[in-house]
């Protein structure tokens, strides 16, 4: 086929700019910017996050591979230049003033926060009918109109569009040209209330093809009434990324940075600092085992996601959130035996995941789960919440263990389960995981999303 | 030769023209605010004809005033404006008759693109409204069946669609000037204040049909919550619209576009 114009769509930005502390667009920035001028960590970083693990790769593997001509990505990113060129692809950036990215915020958080069960479909009835709601269409009009400003340049093959935060643009966009949605977060139609059924379903129904990350999701997708294509394709990371094997010098480096301990167990949660990660439940857990397991000890990596962080929607739900979890664990008598590190480099990753002697999914609700898969490649045992996406590629006791993270006694059991294990039921799930990782890799994906793209580019 | 105040004839008569372009002018502004103020409740794309085609008479008429002062007759002149708009309305009656019969279906007729319905003894799928015709597709899908626009201002016409009587929809012409996503923020907060007129698992929606420089057609939605709201709900959104239209949102400047735009690799 020829190579193809690609237009990607998300709300978090590939890159976040560090140096602009007056806040809105600043005129320090050109309009333009190439970003290879730039200095990683100085001026810029990758934004955290599914978007730099799966998107990015993936269309520098498909330009790598012929198949697309160029890329352009639009995503909000209110403190940065309006386009930033790098190598193969072009970045366009969406502002809208604070007052309302405050509404805009609020909504989306609401969309989310019921889309995973925090709040109760009673409470979000309404949303739609709020000033706030107006807001998140305004930003999702402005996206689109900028999206349609550059088709009438560009001339795009296919319009990508990703998440629940871009939903409307699809309808928005009014073109006949092949649109393409990927819907990250779970998807239960029971937590959804029944007044925003049918705005779900006449959004989804503009796009000619929407991608889940489970069977599950397509299933409730059908639950919804929705009609057209569903393909489920599993997220994805790319191997090449990952230091599998750090040094012993990083790996020690990285204890003394954060004070772990050289005899202790441990157990290691690689998520947001957010309710829905449930790293409640795993502190939960610890205390429970406080006593049979005197040596474990949990590192908590991460902090705020792109919208929670204070460079992006402004608000600061995951200070809050680690507050609270730092006060449970002095509750629970369990502070001396956790570590929160926050953000970390991807070095300092790997080497807590060489360090670690399991990793733990505890989250509440989860669109998939890329942690599982890190935790595979880095030929770690997962315990994994059975609420993730990624839940139904795994045999507990196979690739993985399985728990309800409702049942904090669960979680402990596993963790028993794993610290006491004589070595053969770590061996089979460390080598269940590095089959199960195939499925989830680049190479599998990028193969999958190609299919995908061509089938309707070429239909 | 001098006349009055030591102006020439000459002079005067064009000193009386002036006046004459000068009274038009206010009168026509005055007759669209009229036109405008009496049609508050109308569909906006209506309302907006009605106020040119006020203005148009008034020019018309002081064009005709203006002409007659320059001194020719007005019999003659009106025998001319009268044959040439007899042999313009030849020209384009049948189209003019489509057109008009499309521009009040567009905004009166209770049915859209997608919905079925049933007309003149034929049922099936609207799938094209266009200038002369409106095209249904057969329940069967195997026939295409054409309407002229004229027949549904003529026959009854029943829309089988569930849910269709909720609808309401306005069709609104927005200049190149106005940003669209201001607007469509506006009048969305606007509507919410008729939530309880409204079907609340439809809020207010917006199609764009077109777009261009020149501006954008777009499509409100709304959806009732009874029957007997319709016409009041119509009533109140076409007001609110016009309101809207009449503080003016302007769109601020566009991005500067990529400049690295290239020819397609069609290889």
């Amino acid at each position: 086929m020829a190579k193809m114009r690609l237009l990607v769509n998300t709300q978090t930005p590939l890159v976040q700019f560090l140096r602009n502390p007056a806040g809105a667009r600043s005129p320090a920035w050109p309009a333009e910017v190439d970003l290879t001028r730039l200095k990683e960590g100085a001026d810029y970083r990758f934004s955290p996050g599914g978007v730099t693990r799966m998107v990015y790769p993936l269309i520098r593997r498909l330009t790598s591979e012929g198949g697309l001509e160029e890329a352009h990505w639009v995503s909000l990113n209110p403190n940065a230049p309006s386009t930033v060129r790098l190598p193969g692809m072009t970045l366009h950036h969406v502002g809208i003033d604070p007052e309302r990215m405050a509404g805009y915020g609020t909504t989306k958080e609401a969309i989310w926060a019921t889309a995973h069960g925090i709040v109760g479909k009673g409470s979000s009835e309404g949303l739609f009918w709020t000033d706030d709601a107006t807001e998140y269409t305004f930003y999702n009009r402005t996206t689109a109109m900028r999206i349609r400003e550059l088709d009438a340049d560009l001339d795009f093959d296919l319009f990508y569009i990703h998440d629940f935060q871009q939903l409307p643009v699809g309808q928005m966009l009014g073109t006949l040209k092949p649109k393409l949605f990927r819907w990250h977060i779970p998807f239960d139609v029971a937590s959804i209330p029944d007044s925003w059924r049918p705005i779900f379903r006449r959004y989804l129904s503009a796009y000619d093809r929407i991608v889940v990350s489970s069977d599950r999701y397509r299933r409730e997708l059908e639950r919804l009434g929705h009609r057209s294509d569903v393909v489920r394709l599993y997220p994805y990371i790319d191997p090449a990324e990952y230091q599998i094997r750090p040094g012993a010098a990083e790996v020690q480096a990285v204890c003394e940075k954060f004070g772990i301990p050289r005899k202790a167990t441990v157990g290691l949660v690689v998520a947001r600092m957010d309710p829905t990660k449930g790293q409640d439940r795993a502190l939960e857990a610890l205390a429970d085992v406080k006593v049979a397991l005197p040596d474990l000890r949990l590192v908590f990596v991460g902090n705020g996601s792109f919208s929670s962080s204070k460079g992006g929607v402004g608000l600061s739900k995951s200070e809050r959130w680690r507050a609270r979890l730092e006060e449970r664990a002095r509750v629970a008598g369990v502070s001396d035996r956790v570590l929160f590190t926050g953000h970390v480099t991807q070095a300092e990753l790997d080497a807590l995941y060489a360090r670690s002697d399991f990793t733990i999914l505890p989250s509440v609700n989860e669109g998939f789960g890329l942690v599982v898969v890190e935790s595979w490649i880095h030929r770690r045992p997962a315990l994994v919440t059975d609420r993730a996406g990624v839940a139904e590629l795994i045999e507990d006791g196979e690739n993985g263990l399985l728990f309800d993270p409702d049942h904090p006694t669960a979680l402990a059991r596993q963790m028993r389960r794993i610290v006491q294990d004589d070595g053969a039921l770590r061996r089979r799930l460390v080598e269940g995981g590095r089959r199960s990782a195939r499925a989830c890799s680049l190479e599998t994906a990028a193969r999958q999303e190609r299919e995908v793209f061509e089938h309707l580019v070429e239909a | 030769m001098t006349g009055f105040g030591g102006l020439s004839g000459s002079d005067l008569m064009l000193a009386e023209v002036g006046v004459i372009v000068a009274l038009t002018a206010l009168f026509a502004w005055l007759a669209g605010l009229v036109v405008r103020g009496l049609m508050r409740r109308e569909n906006p794309q209506l309302a907006f004809a009605a106020q040119r085609l006020a203005i148009a008479v008034v020019v018309a008429v002081g064009a005709v005033l203006a002409i007659q002062e320059l001194g020719v007759g007005p019999a003659a002149l009106l025998l001319v404006i009268g044959l040439l708009a007899f042999a313009a309305i030849l020209a384009v009656r049948v189209p003019l008759e489509k057109e008009g019969a499309r521009f009040f279906a567009g905004i009166y007729s209770p049915f859209k693109v997608g919905d079925t319905i049933r007309v003149a003894g034929h049922a099936g799928r609207v799938i094209e409204i266009n200038a002369m015709t409106t095209i249904l597709l057969s329940e069967d899908d195997h026939r295409m069946i054409a309407f002229p626009n004229s027949t549904f201002l003529g026959q009854p016409v029943e829309n089988l669609t569930p849910h269709a009587w909720k609808e309401v929809v306005v069709p609104i012409t927005l200049a190149g000037s106005v940003d669209l996503a201001e607007f469509e923020n506006a009048m969305l907060k606007s509507l919410s204040k008729l939530r309880l007129r409204l079907d609340p698992r439809f809020p207010p929606i917006f199609t764009v049909r077109s777009r261009s420089a020149q501006g954008s057609d777009v499509v409100l939605t709304v959806m009732v919550r009874r029957p007997e709201d319709r016409e009041p709900v119509l009533a109140e959104v076409n007001l609110r619209v016009s309101e809207e239209l009449a503080r003016g949102r302007a769109a601020p400047p566009k991005p500067s576009a990529p400049s690295t735009t290239r020819p397609r690799d069609l290889s």
